[in-house]
């Protein structure tokens, strides 16, 4: 997992916790900049008519052994689970926007949890982590430091992931 | 008047009758390596209602073993688990129970 450096800061805050009355994100705007445009790629991607094999992993199959049953549950279902994770997007970029309230609710931070997660599976795509050889061999990348940018922005999602679901079990 | 010895006809059920209605679905989720281990025992427990440690079990099987049965019910409620596990990225899949070992 990527640790982002807290040289300069005083005292480490993680990025996303629990507070009273919610929860509030601590992230500065060039984050918060970067979250928004994953979230507007993230919704081309499955407004688009195209059928991109980067959002495999984000329709799976529900009846791998039986064909008819399975194409009779996508009919119905499909659609179902587009709009489902359009809504957890905008409800994210409504949390991230500028004016947004500090503190939100529960909902707000599930859905900000199942799109970060959502672009981790879509980026994991991208970069061939489908297994555990070729996720062994993007840790190795990793440690001797060679990885590339998207594999950088997939370590940062899966720290603020991380971060994300202990704020909600605590 | 009937000995115990005469024949009975016994009505034997119609097997896809037996299949679909006798048998239970079970719902399976696959490993992913993308997904975090914290990430899938805390959408076990949110989805399921499992303790801690059975979600943490149920998540170690998927990650050692490539899979875990998570919950099993009628054809309606699998689906319904589904659904729920890839709105949270999950693979999940379905089938009756029975048919993997």
């Amino acid at each position: 997992m990527a640790r982002r450096s807290i040289l300069g800061r005083k005292e480490f805050v993680p990025p996303i916790q629990a507070v009273d009355d919610g929860w509030r994100l601590n992230l500065d705007f060039e984050e918060r900049s970067l979250l928004v445009r994953l979230m507007d790629e993230l919704r081309a991607l499955l407004t688009s008519t195209d059928d991109n094999p980067l959002l495999n992993r984000l329709f799976p199959t529900a009846y791998p052994d039986d064909e008819e049953k399975e194409a009779e549950y996508q009919r119905l279902m499909r659609e179902e689970l587009v709009a489902s994770r359009l809504a957890s997007i905008n409800l994210v970029t409504s949390l991230l926007a500028p004016d947004a309230p500090a503190v939100f609710d529960e909902e707000r931070t599930v859905a900000f949890m199942q799109s970060i997660n959502a672009i981790r599976l879509v980026l994991g795509t991208l970069l061939g982590i489908t297994d555990d050889e070729s996720a062994d061999a993007a840790q190795a990348a990793a440690d001797a430091g060679t990885e590339s940018p998207e594999h950088q922005l997939y370590d940062f999602l899966s720290w603020l992931l991380e971060w994300t679901v202990r704020s909600l079990s605590e | 008047m009937p000995t115990t010895l005469e024949p009975v006809e016994v009505i034997e059920p119609d097997i896809d009758t037996v299949n679909s209605l006798d048998r239970p679905w079970i719902v399976l989720v696959w490993n992913d390596p993308v997904n975090l281990m914290s990430y899938v025992t805390y959408v076990f427990q949110k989805l399921f209602g499992y303790s801690l440690e059975k979600a943490t079990e149920l998540m170690l099987d998927v990650h050692e073993k490539g899979r875990a049965v998570v919950a099993s019910g009628t054809r309606e409620e699998a689906e319904m688990h589904v659904f729920r596990l890839h709105e949270h990225s999950l693979w999940a899949t379905m089938e009756h129970d029975g048919s993997t070992s």
